[in-house]
Formats: C-alpha cells, structure tokens, sequence
C-alpha cells in the first residue's frame, strides 16, 4: 500500500513547497508532513507528500543484522561456488 | 467485449482481443491480415497502416509528424522493406491553428527527406469542434521489400537469440513525464527512424524477424513472440538497456520499464551463430550503441510464455500488461 | 546475484526445515516480491501468504458504487491510478470514463486541489483509498481546503486502519502463521507500537521491513532466526525510515482531520474502528455528508472468494471462478483487478506450471 521513493530536497520553497530529485525526476512535493527540511536532506515520498526524512543506509545497526545473515549461510555458501558476487 | 475502452488501445492483451474481434468477418472470408507491422504483399513489397494520436502532441525528442512518419517507415522497416512512399491522413479539429499544423507537416518533410521518402498520398478532413483532440494523423506507408526470405515471428526457432537495438521506454517514459507534469533532465523520446539501422543486417540469413516495439513495450512484442512461436522465451534483466532516466520515471509513477512505449527501439530473434555479427553491426549505427542481447529461446517449459532471470538472480514470468498503464501509489 | 540477497537465501535454506508460512501484509510487497523474483529464492518449505494490506483490495464493492453514483452527477471524481480499475456492481472509474463521466487520474491529494481552484463551479471530489501512509496526505489536503475556503471540493473517505486488520487476523486460530512481514511505510508513519501485540499477545514474530529486495530478504530471515530460537518479537530492519516513535507530526495532523469508524473489508466483514471518517468540524468537506450518500457494504459477486483469498485461507485455485468467469481482462473481485494480487500472480503462475502449483 506504499510506493515511497528516496528523493533529495533541492530547494524549500515555502512552509509546505518544495523541489527535489528522485535519480532523474525532478519534481515538486509537499512538506507538510516531515519537519526541519533543508536542502540536501534525503527523504521518502508517497504520493508527492514527503513522510519522513531517511537516515543513511549503511547503519551499524543495520551491518550487524546482515552479519548474522551471513554467519548462517557460511557452511552452505563454502560448498556452492557457482554465484557471481556483484 | 461490450464497447471498447481506452484499455483496448493499450497494447497489451486487450488490444488482441479488440484486434480480434475487428478481423473476425476478414477472416472467416479467409482475406485477414497476418498479425505483424507490415504486410508482405505479391510482388515483393511491404504496406502498413498507422495511427497517431500522442498527446501532447509535441514531447521531448519529436512531435506527431515526426512520430508519424517514423511510426509508418518502422513498420516497414522491420519487415525488411525500404521507407519509399508514404501517404498521410489528418482528421482536423475545427479551430486547431492552422501555424501549428504547418510545423507539424514541416517536421514530417523533413522526416521523409531524411528517409528519401516521398509523399505520395494524402487527404485532409475537418470535423466540428471537440469531436478530436486538435488533430489526429493516420499514416500508410508502402516499400520494397529487401530480403530474401520473408521475416517474421513463424520463423522462431529453438536456440535464437533475442537482440534489442537501444535502451527501451524513452518515449513512453517521456510522454507520461509530460503528461503527469515531472521535469525529467535528458529524458527524451527515442522516435526515430530504423530503417538506416535495420538495412545493414537485413543480409543476415539467420535474421528471423524483427518488431518496432511501440505500445505495450518489449514486454508485449516478446509475450507475442513466445505465445505465437509456443517456445520459452528467456530473459536476462542485467541485460535489458534501460537508461537511468527512464528508470527514475518508472520508480516515480510505479510502471514497468517493460512495458513502455517505444518508438526508436527494434526486437530482433536471430540464429545463436549469427548472434554477435548482429548485435557488433548494429552497435555501428549511431542510436544503437546500447544495442544487447537480452535473452534466448527454449523449448521447455513453461512453453509459449516468457520468464526472466532478475537483476538479483531470482526468476519470475513476464506477461502482457492489461489494459492501460496507470501510474501507482500501491 | 547481489551477495546479501545470495546469503539470505541461503541462510534461509539452512534455517527453515519445517514447512512454515509467513504473511506479506502490504501489496507493494507482494509486488516487490514478484517483480524481483524472491519467491524462487526461498527454500520450498516457506510459504509465502499475501495479506490484506492492499487498499484496493479490500475496497468493499458498496465503496465503489458510491464513488460512482458521483460521476454520474456530473462531479469530478479523482483518484489514484491504482483504484481506476476496481469493479463495482455498475462499473469502474475506468469503465465511466470510457462512458464519457469525469473521473480523474491524479498521482498527488495536492493534485486535486489544482483541479478543484481551476474548474470552481465543478464539484471535485476526491476518492481518498489508502492505509496510514496515504491518509495524512489527505488530512493535509482537507486542512489547506479549510483553511483557503475552497467550496467545490470534497472527499469520499474509504481510508482504513491496518492494526483492526491484523488483530482481525491473528485472532483467528486457523491461521497458522509463523510470522509477519510488516508494512515499512505505514510503520513510518504508526511506528513500531500498534503493532507489538503481534509478538507479545499472539506469540507470533513480526518484522517491519522496507520494500527493496535485500530489504525483504533480511526481513523473511529475521522472522525464520526467531522461529529457530524459539521468539517472538516485533523487530524492524528498516531503521533507515521508520522510528519506533513513527512520525508524529503525520499522525497528528491525520488525527486532527479524521476519527475512526467502523468499516467493512472486503473479506474480513465489518471491523470496528478500521476506517477514517471526517471529523464534524470538516463535515462541509465530506462528500457523503454533502451528497447525502449512504455507502452500504455492498455483497461480494456471487461465488466470489475474494476475501478468504485475502486472508489466505485458501489460494486462488480453490475458487470456483478462478480462470473461468474471473480472469485479469475481466475480474470479478478486486483480488484479480490489482496488477499484482495475489489472484492475479496466481493467474500467471497457473497458466505456467499447466495448473500445478
């Protein structure tokens, strides 16, 4: 029920307004949800509403979940050799 | 199929069935058409029939009579037959500027120069206000054929290698950024025409066919492709050329790179042997530089459907879209 | 294969030795797992259940003919795209549109704002579909509506609430799940307590996680870990967005415009307190009070099994108008009509493993 897309704050334009970049996609959303914007900020936005603003994406927290990921898949991934590591 | 909506326009599976419904009495009276771009007819030549109704009628990368033109020599040209002649025909709303309808015929010109395409044919009809959308172009177009075995989708076969020449869904891309008011920089239609692409592999015997993917995408021209030729057909996304505006776009408004339009781009099933030549001669052309191999075709299962192995190594189908593309906030 | 994504899976594998089944609550997850191809990359004993988290599945019927029975007095009606195609008894947003009434495509709530300034003597309603996420975008809108005095515009509010849905669920004992895949954008909004009673009341591990394949991934093997060791907990692997608290702000300005009802599901019935009515002081912006509309609960087709689907009682292939009188180009329930639902992945599917599944 979600489709949320990173978007980099560009300009405020107002107490509601503002411009920002989605890759290529330059677009006007609405800041009335999400506090304390400024330029340069990266935030999520659902249906041309920002609804928070996103913290960076390599997290310690986050590093230490996939950690343990791989600490379960070691013993399988040592047998098979076949996956290319992108 | 009670009356028909703007979902049979599409290009996807609604489209076939309104498609199939209009050649119903053609076909029983065994004088219906084969379902591909262009016709080959007696005599080695090669017609087609097109509409153009884009709104807006001038986007980034081109405007209706540039569309119309390239549309109609596409259609040829991916039958293997020479842009020669070309005849327009324009449904008029009363009031439309008569200025701007001259910049439209003017890009067409020089479209058709471009081509060495003569105008050969043409009529003009003027209704009353509102019964169009300003203007619409109806285009037929009429070309030698240069092969010398017909192309087409019933010469699929097991092992072919499927090749598109440019990354996919520019123009489709490009319509619903204008459409839905988003400012995307670099992203233009890719309308253009193929024919100075497509005749330099025509001498190809392993050539196969070859589809203008147009309404419905890649996606649609392949899903028509497996279900006509009843073979599997494989794709590899990390393959598929999509350009990172196009990408941007989609993600925005929720589609499929997939299934956008086209208008510059051509799907072409080769022989494995005569795979790399292809794609190295295509990748000549000035458009094609992203020309790739995307995929192969299988014999197994699942027969008559296409699957794609995922840019995270999964797998999953690929089918036709139904009805219209419409943006998502789900 | 990216490396996380190959070591999830094989995590998996190592992890999930009896059968198990998780539910994916939210549609743009059951989207996101079909376009990027996860479900062959779990191992085959994890069963993967698509919820009721998709707001255009769940429309009731009786919803849709009300927002119908608008068009045909000559209002706008805008919508997103996704709703365009949902069936009601006499039609669909697209269907009328075909027909010649005004039914609106917008991707944005401020679009319609636009729409109502530009066209004042048209009367622009707004068919406001959508969970927490979507609904303080439409709060936003009533209050900019309010406070600029636009006359011409109202809204149709089917906004529902997703807690009623889950209690709902994992009330019932014959469903047997081993976890939850919680939404990540309605908990950007809720956050993390509404839905801990997953964990601590119905002993059942429940994950929020984002919508990107890695995302998932690590979200089914936090849920598979927990199983292993024998937990239950709520846990979020989506602390890039969503904070325990939520956004307070968001819920804030959507407590100020709305108040909770009863709504009815498509497949649950009515739950209590589930959908987002106007409040009082916005009644001049609520399109039922100013249509005089009465938007019963409208019966599901008959023989449609839309919402045991839904609640993954049963799959697709068990009910009798799978395939036959129920089919993408012509859907009976909305499970069928969203382009990703689980009746129409299945109609895919079907059709490729020559009805094996």
């Amino acid at each position: 029920m979600c489709l949320a897309i990173p978007h980099v704050i560009q300009e405020i334009l107002d107490e509601k307004k503002a411009v920002a970049l989605a890759g290529a996609v330059r677009t006007e959303i609405r800041t009335d949800l999400v506090d304390s914007l400024s330029p340069g900020d990266t935030v999520l936005v659902h249906a041309g509403f920002a609804i928070e603003k996103l913290s960076p994406s390599d997290s310690e927290e986050l590093l230490v979940l996939w950690e343990e990921v791989r600490s379960f898949a070691g013993a399988t991934l040592r047998d098979t050799s076949t996956h290319d590591d992108v | 199929m009670n009356s028909v909506t703007l979902g049979h326009g599409s290009g996807g599976r609604q489209s076939h069935e309104l498609v199939e419904a209009l050649l119903e009495g053609f076909r029983k009276r065994n004088i219906g058409p084969e379902l591909e771009d262009a016709a080959l007819l007696r005599g080695g030549y090669a017609m087609t029939v097109d509409g153009f109704t884009v709104s807006p009628r001038k986007f980034p990368g081109g405007d209706i009579g540039h569309l119309c033109v390239c549309g109609c020599a596409n259609d040829l040209a991916v039958r293997g037959a020479s842009p020669d002649f070309l005849g327009i025909g324009l449904i008029i709303e009363e009031g439309f500027p008569a200025g701007e309808l001259a910049e439209y015929m003017e890009s067409a010109a020089a479209t058709c120069e471009s081509l060495g395409m003569t105008l050969a044919a043409g009529d003009t009809k003027v209704v009353p206000s509102g019964a169009v959308d300003g203007v619409y172009f109806s285009g037929s177009a009429f070309g030698k054929v240069h092969t010398a075995h017909p192309l087409g989708m019933s010469n699929i076969q097991e092992g072919d290698a499927l090749i598109v020449s440019t990354s996919i869904g520019r123009h489709g891309a490009a319509i619903a950024a204008a459409r839905f008011n988003l400012s995307v920089d670099g992203l233009e239609s890719d309308c253009a025409p193929l024919w100075p692409v497509v005749k330099n592999i025509l001498p190809f015997e392993g050539l196969r066919c070859m589809r203008d993917c147009t309404r419905g995408g890649l996606g649609t021209v392949l899903c028509e492709w497996a279900e006509s030729a009843n073979l599997h057909i494989s794709l590899d996304e990390s393959s598929i050329p999509v350009e990172d505006t196009v990408r941007s776009l989609c993600d925005v408004l929720g589609f499929d790179p997939l299934y956008m339009a086209c208008e510059g781009c051509v799907a072409l099933a080769v022989s494995s042997a005569s795979a790399r030549e292809v794609l190295g001669t295509l990748r000549k052309s000035p458009l094609c530089g992203d020309a790739a191999i995307i995929g192969s075709v299988f014999r197994g299962e699942p027969r008559g459907m296409v699957s794609m192995k995922t840019s995270i190594g999964g797998e999953r189908l690929v089918d036709m879209p139904f009805g219209e593309l419409l943006p998502r906030i789900c | 294969m990216t490396s996380n994504v190959a070591a999830a899976s094989e995590a998996l594998k190592a992890l999930v030795a009896a059968p198990i089944s998780v539910m994916e609550v939210c549609g743009t997850h059951t989207v996101s797992i079909f376009r990027s191809g996860i479900r062959s990359l779990l191992p085959p004993q994890l069963r993967l259940v698509s919820g009721p988290g998709c707001p255009v599945c769940v429309t009731d019927q009786g919803e849709i003919d009300c927002a119908l029975s608008l068009l045909e007095t000559g209002a706008v009606v805008a919508a997103y795209g996704d709703m365009f195609r949902v069936p009601g008894k006499s039609g669909s947003l697209a269907s009328k549109r075909s027909a010649g009434f005004d039914a609106r495509l917008v991707t944005s709530a401020s679009d319609v704002l636009a729409i109502a300034e530009k066209e004042p003597r048209k009367e622009v309603v707004f068919l406001a579909v959508g969970f927490e996420t979507t609904a303080p975008a439409t709060a936003a809108l009533v209050l900019e509506a309010s406070a600029r005095n636009i006359a011409n515009l109202s809204v149709l509010s089917f906004h529902k609430r997703t807690p009623p849905a889950l209690k709902a669920l994992s009330a019932d004992p014959s469903l047997a799940l081993s976890g939850f895949l919680l939404p990540g954008h309605v908990s950007v909004i809720l956050g993390h307590e509404p839905f801990r009673f997953l964990s601590d009341l119905h002993g059942i591990p429940a994950v929020i996680a984002g919508f990107d394949p890695e995302q998932i991934m690590l979200g089914l093997v936090t849920i598979a870990l927990q199983k292993r060791k024998g937990e239950a907990a709520l846990r979020s692997v989506y602390g890039q967005a969503v904070r325990p608290e939520g956004n307070t702000k968001a819920r804030e300005l959507m407590e100020s415009v709305f108040i909770s009802r009863d709504a009815s599901w498509r497949g649950l019935g009515v739950l209590l307190d589930s959908g987002l009515a106007l409040r009082d002081g916005f009644s001049r912006f609520d399109a039922e009070k100013r249509f005089e509309l009465s938007c019963a609960p409208g019966e599901a087709p008959a023989g449609c099994r839309c919402g045991e689907v839904l609640t993954g009682r049963i799959a697709p292939t068990e009910c009798p108008l799978f395939r036959t009188a129920c089919t993408p180009v012509s859907p009976v329930g909305p499970c069928m009509v969203s382009g990703e639902g689980t009746c129409g992945a299945y109609f895919r599917y079907h059709r490729a493993n020559g009805g094996k599944r």
